[in-house]
């Protein structure tokens, strides 16, 4: 865990460094040109005008609160299940034989709750006490049980808990009986317990499921909400004109290569408030979620959202570049994101289920869906540390690739304007 | 045969390339003694096809620096193109830009200022900002961009919009935005397309001004217009082209000058000249309030046209007039 926050850290105050350097550096000249800038100092301007617009913006804010409050939910709540669930009392009408109290109380214990056995004078007085509430559950002469409200399968409450333990052993105390079995023997059988199960791997428990779960609607949700940023900021550029004021300054590559990175600034810095926040909560409400391989799910996620950000981002912009209304948008919204949404529903149908499944072990390895895959498989220590490089190494290949591709579509569609551009124009040899 | 002609064709080529250097470093050795001439954007033999439509045909022109350069042509005659191509925002099949002799890049293109047709501005930005964000980007520093905003702004009455973001803004505050981004880092080069449409009297004024000053320190301007009467009155050249190539190209005194006599007469009764009809080698070019424009041919004896319009009734006008940019437009434009 100290290792994540050292990351933390380490990737904020470089951030704030370099925007630091870069206005000590411009306040310093005086000219009025200050000859030919560089290329990267091009692409610092655009990357500090995306960081800026977008911090202050309000969907920014509102975006980071929410996702806050439900990483703090997603924390906190389990924690509040771990207290001490209140006794419950249970009425007896008629007589209650040793041997049953004993199972009544044994099944309370089972289930973790501490249980008030309290006479009642016959059925009706007991099913008012039931309306009222001042009792869950009565036990009729050891051989009926009555509750207010039907029980919903679902319900996993500690009252309902205890009284499907305590029908369920008194109805086998009850077959013990009409077996003729000695006490003894009936207390043997009741006191029986299952077999300790051992496995080789580690055990991971409920808790590290939460994690990778939260990992994955984490990467999920910011992927989501930048890259239709960039969709939507290369739009505006191109609908609103901009673009041909700015490319009379700069290259094409130059100002997609500053929003990307802006936009991304913007995304690390969301996602390193996220997990700073969620480690000291965590921390703080003594939560399970960071226990056992923990961490590495949280480093695996962190860096799996910054390969899944370069990947898709420039998917989107190429995209972006192509259209030049909202319903333009729209339509090509819903095919760019099927493949995350796949990975998605693939990695968490593999978290809850407990074990990860052949086609999550191999859509780890495609660029698309590895972000969402891969910090799941950590999470079960499914993967070497060598899987995770390579799959690591095939997404940073593709996605040189895929950026290649981009900037050239980029550049022949972003001046075209009049209507959505055909990819299959853009991409044809001849084409310009 | 066959090896003499592959002989010949390096040399040719060579030759060609030769000369052409030669002739560039003329051209460069001419800017640079003349006084008043110092530097010169070429636009050279552009061409540009959209599939089956041609938009640019091998149009060449200069834009010399300290004069202000209109730009006309019907719509679609290719000026929107033209302009687009000297900031490399339309690929060419054929043809350069070169600035002061040599092709235009990257660097050069920075220190231009560009004002497209349809108005490019980030409409959620505030405009202060952006103004000093788009200097920077052609290579001001921080503290020079702000300060050259805050004078434009200033000079282009909308100094208190700064803190307003552009989508706030009236179309032609905005426009007044456009032309502040496109003056702010002082460019050697002021390319505008349609720079009138849409301001008011005071804001053309004020353009038409800041336009004459930016050519007389030195700046080369060229900007398209429909608005034919103020660019007569802002413009000392003006280069017209149709479907692509170019027209006519030249100072404004000189074309308005050149070509057939015109005269202004203006008979009392005859208020649709019917006087002038019919009057071999005289043609009624535009007859506005009484007043009759008419063009002589060569061969016209102007005093016969004088005593015909006697004849009609009393002469209270009869003058000669030069050529207007209108005429010279219509006559030129098919």
């Amino acid at each position: 865990m100290n290792f994540v926050i050292i990351a933390v850290v380490v990737v904020v105050a470089v951030t704030l460094r370099i925007l630091r350097h870069r206005r000590r550096h411009s306040t310093g000249s005086r000219s009025t040109h200050s000859g030919p800038t560089s290329i990267n100092s091009d692409i610092g301007l655009i990357v500090v005008r995306e960081v800026r617009e977008r911090f202050r913006g309000r969907v920014f804010k509102v975006g980071t609160l929410f996702i806050l409050i439900v990483v703090a939910a997603a924390i906190v709540i389990p924690t509040l299940h771990n207290g001490k669930a209140k006794p419950q009392n249970v009425g007896i009408v008629g007589t209650l034989s040793s041997p049953l109290r004993a199972t009544v109380l044994s099944s309370a214990k089972s289930v973790g709750v501490t249980v008030h056995l309290l006479p009642e004078a016959d059925v009706k007085s007991a099913k008012s006490e039931l309306q009222s509430g001042r009792i869950n559950a009565v036990i009729v002469n050891g051989g009926q049980l009555i509750v207010n409200s039907p029980l919903s399968p679902t319900d996993s409450s500690p009252g309902a808990q205890l009284v499907r333990a305590v029908a369920e052993n008194l109805g086998i105390a009850e077959a013990f009986q009409a077996a003729r079995l000695s006490t003894s023997q009936s207390e043997t059988l009741m006191s029986a317990k299952a077999l300790p199960i051992t496995s080789v791997q580690p055990g991971k428990g409920k808790a590290l499921e939460a994690t990778s779960l939260i990992g994955a609607i984490l990467i999920f949700v910011m992927l989501s909400q930048y890259n239709t940023w960039i969709l939507l900021g290369v739009m505006e550029e191109k609908s609103s004109r901009v673009i041909e004021v700015l490319l009379s300054a700069v290259r094409p590559l130059q100002l997609l290569t500053g929003k990307v990175m802006g936009i991304g600034l913007v995304a690390l810095a969301q996602a390193s408030l996220v997990v700073a926040f969620a480690l000291v909560l965590s921390k703080s409400v003594g939560s399970h979620l960071l226990h056992g391989t923990g961490p590495l799910v949280v480093v695996s996620t962190l860096v799996w959202l910054v390969l899944g950000y370069a990947f898709y981002s420039w998917v989107y912009a190429a995209a972006g570049s192509t259209v030049e209304r909202q319903d333009q948008v729209q339509s090509l919204a819903l095919p760019l994101s099927l493949p995350m949404i796949f990975g998605y529903v693939v990695a968490l149908t593999g978290a809850s289920s407990g074990s990860p499944s052949a086609l999550m072990r191999v859509l780890a390895y495609l660029p698309p869906t590895a972000p969402f895959e891969m910090p799941v498989l950590v999470g079960f220590s499914a993967v070497t540390w060598w899987e995770f490089l390579a799959s690591a190494i095939i997404s940073v290949l593709c996605t040189v690739g895929v950026a290649r591709l981009a900037a050239t579509i980029y550049r022949r569609a972003i001046l075209r304007t009049g209507g959505r551009v055909r990819f299959r124009e853009l991409l044809a040899r001849t084409a310009r | 045969m066959r090896s003499r002609t592959r002989g010949w064709q390096p040399h040719s080529s060579w030759l060609e390339l030769s000369l052409s250097k030669v002739n560039e470093r003329l051209k460069r050795f001419a800017i640079d003694i003349l006084g008043t001439v110092t530097h010169l954007l070429q636009v050279e033999g552009l061409c540009r096809r959209f599939g089956t439509l041609t938009a640019l045909d091998n149009l060449t022109f200069d834009v010399p620096s300290g004069q202000v350069v209109g730009f006309l042509g019907p719509n679609g005659a290719g000026k929107t193109t033209t302009m687009r191509a000297i900031f490399g925002l339309t690929d060419l099949d054929a043809g350069e830009i070169k600035w002061n002799g040599s092709v235009v890049g990257q660097t050069e293109r920075r220190r231009f200022g560009y004002m497209p047709e349809e108005r490019g501005l980030y409409p959620g930005m505030l405009v202060g900002e952006q103004l000093q964000y788009l200097g920077r980007l052609h290579g001001m520093t921080r503290d020079d961009a702000s300060t050259a905003s805050i004078s434009w702004l200033g000079r282009l009455g909308v100094a208190d919009r700064a803190d307003s973001k552009v989508e706030s803004l009236s179309h032609g505050n905005q426009q007044r935005v456009q032309m502040a981004a496109a003056l702010l880092h002082g460019p050697e080069v002021l390319v505008l397309d349609e720079p009138l449409a849409g301001l008011d009297p005071s804001g053309i004024d004020a353009i038409g001004e800041i336009l004459t000053e930016q050519a007389r320190s030195g700046c080369c301007v060229i900007f398209s217009s429909h608005q034919l009467d103020q660019v007569e009155d802002l413009c000392e050249s003006v280069v017209i082209i149709d479907k692509g190539h170019l027209v006519v190209t030249g100072r404004v005194d000189d074309l308005a000058t050149s070509g057939p006599r015109r005269l202004v007469v203006r008979v009392e009764g005859d208020r649709s000249a019917t006087w002038a009809k019919g009057i071999d080698g005289v043609t009624v070019s535009e007859v506005t309030g009484g007043e009759a424009r008419l063009v002589l041919d060569p061969s016209v004896d102007s005093d016969l046209v004088l005593q015909l319009a006697r004849r009609a009734g009393r002469v209270t006008e009869f003058v000669f007039q030069r050529r207007r940019l209108s005429e010279l437009f219509r006559d030129t434009v098919k």
